[in-house]
């Protein structure tokens, strides 16, 4: 038999395994950095924490997270063709850096109030983290989101499709920040909570703010229409109902 | 007994000594195996499901019906392997499709054992184009057939779940690999079938590999519309 099942850890703390927040094996290579943001992430973290600080390990993750994304992207640009093939891995790649990158100070703040005594550039490169990893899942995801685009009719399907993978795939990033947190010694994640509730805000109505990522539009932007992503959906959805209907 | 035979029957056993050598690709050749099995089982089964209409779908089905599955495989392929790693069951991308191989394999041998009486039931059945009662025998058919793969289904996957936990890193997240590579496997290969449909040939409707527009709508829109017209 070579599976080994889980034995009692002695160290474990609130259900987190401290032997994974051990330093980083293997260097700072882009294989590696991909292998161990999926099978040991807190190792990133321990290394972004009491490494020197290069930045080597945020552009990888950044890189990572464009590569990854623009994939996933183009294959969302697929339901659509012509303009979409570019302006949606573009939009898509533009959208989640930007989000990002307004919900950092909150995300620094909010790990320090509860109680987390991180370096800053930690902080970002726990951030790259959330990012490359959800693009990685969406990656993965992608032939399912390829087989999809080229089979539905709706739009509002695709869409609805697409906000639930991007659900699932940042939840698990979501999962390693509130890991990390713990085995750096946060002593309340609440506050984490609601930063992932803002971020998770923040991103999906950038897709309504960067409309029409997915379907034909005339305009590549629609800046001018200002809308809040629960009224736009319930429109989307109601105009898809009254369509049914009508045939 | 020949070779893959034998293996057809461990896996059914359950042993562990097989899989273990499979896994860890000590033993050459497994993917080989599950293949024809897949092919063979499913093939056999696909065609008695197919020779209602007759010997012309019964050809169709029992190569659609092996391809639903390896095509379900493929794409989720790489998705299974980063959902493995990323809860913490140490399984990736190749130790991930050997398994869920392992369990189509397992499932393709259940179903090739069941053709025999999936035969019988056909040869008793009229065909689609066969005057009155045709919708009703087309109902009792389809209700056979589904009956008859979810208990395969079910079979295999309950077995391949005590693999699954017994090899990972960690029990637990095994178990929560094995769930959500399920949960994958039944959004994607539900609409591979629709996709590759048709099987069982509704009254009315003509014998053909696939549809004339195979990729025009989906599976979920077409459930979204079919409860849209009851209610």
């Amino acid at each position: 038999m070579t599976g080994n099942k889980s034995k009692p850890n002695p160290g474990n703390h609130g259900g987190i395994r401290d032997d994974e927040y051990v330093p980083l094996e293997g260097g700072t290579s882009l294989s590696n950095l991909i292998g161990k943001l999926l099978q040991k992430p807190l190792s990133i973290v321990h290394e972004l924490e009491t490494g020197n600080i290069s930045w080597r390990i945020h552009g990888v993750l950044l890189l990572v997270s464009v590569v990854c994304l623009s994939v996933f992207g183009f294959v969302v640009g697929t339901f659509s063709w012509g303009n979409q093939l570019w302006a949606t891995p573009l939009k898509i790649v533009s959208g989640l850096i930007f989000s990002a990158l307004i919900c950092l100070p909150s995300l620094y703040i909010f790990t320090c109030i509860g109680g987390l005594k991180a370096k800053f550039s930690s902080v970002v490169g726990m951030l790259c983290a959330i990012v490359a990893l959800s693009g990685l899942l969406l990656v993965g995801f992608a032939p399912v989101v390829w087989l999809f685009s080229v089979s539905s009719t709706s739009a509002l399907f695709i869409g609805f499709l697409l906000l639930v993978l991007w659900v699932i795939c940042v939840g698990f990033g979501f999962t390693l920040i509130f890991r990390a947190g713990k085995a750096m010694g946060m002593t309340n994640t609440g506050h984490l909570l609601v930063w992932c509730m803002i971020f998770l805000l923040v991103t999906v109505q950038m897709t309504t703010t960067l409309r029409p990522i997915v379907g034909k539009s005339d305009s590549l932007f629609n800046f001018g229409e200002k809308k809040f992503f629960l009224q736009y959906w319930s429109e989307q959805l109601q105009q898809a109902t009254d369509g049914r209907s009508d045939d | 007994m020949n070779p893959t035979t034998q293996n057809a029957i461990a896996l059914c056993r359950g042993d562990n000594g097989l899989l273990a050598d499979w896994i860890g690709a000590a033993r050459t050749g497994s993917v080989r195996c599950c293949l024809l099995l897949i092919a063979l089982g499913c093939g056999t089964y696909g065609f008695t499901v197919g020779l209602r209409n007759g010997w012309e779908m019964g050809a169709y089905v029992a190569v659609k019906l092996p391809l639903i599955l390896l095509i379900t495989l493929l794409l989720n392929g790489l998705l299974n392997g980063l959902l493995g790693l990323v809860v913490g069951s140490g399984i990736g991308v190749r130790k991930s499709l050997q398994f869920l191989l392992v369990g189509v394999a397992i499932m393709a041998v259940i179903l090739g054992a069941l053709s025999p009486v999936s035969f019988f039931a056909t040869l008793n059945t009229p065909s689609s184009g066969d005057g009155s009662g045709g919708y009703a025998w087309h109902g009792a058919s389809l209700l056979m057939h589904t009956l008859l793969i979810a208990f395969a289904g079910i079979v295999a996957h309950a077995r391949l779940l005590q693999h699954v936990r017994e090899f990972s890193d960690r029990s637990r997240a095994g178990t929560v690999a094995f769930f959500a590579w399920l949960a994958g496997n039944l959004f994607v290969g539900a609409q591979v079938s629709w996709n590759l449909r048709p099987y069982f040939v509704s009254p009315g409707l003509k014998v053909e590999f696939l549809r004339d527009d195979p990729f025009n709508g989906n599976f979920y829109e077409a459930v979204w519309v079919a409860i849209k017209n009851v209610t």
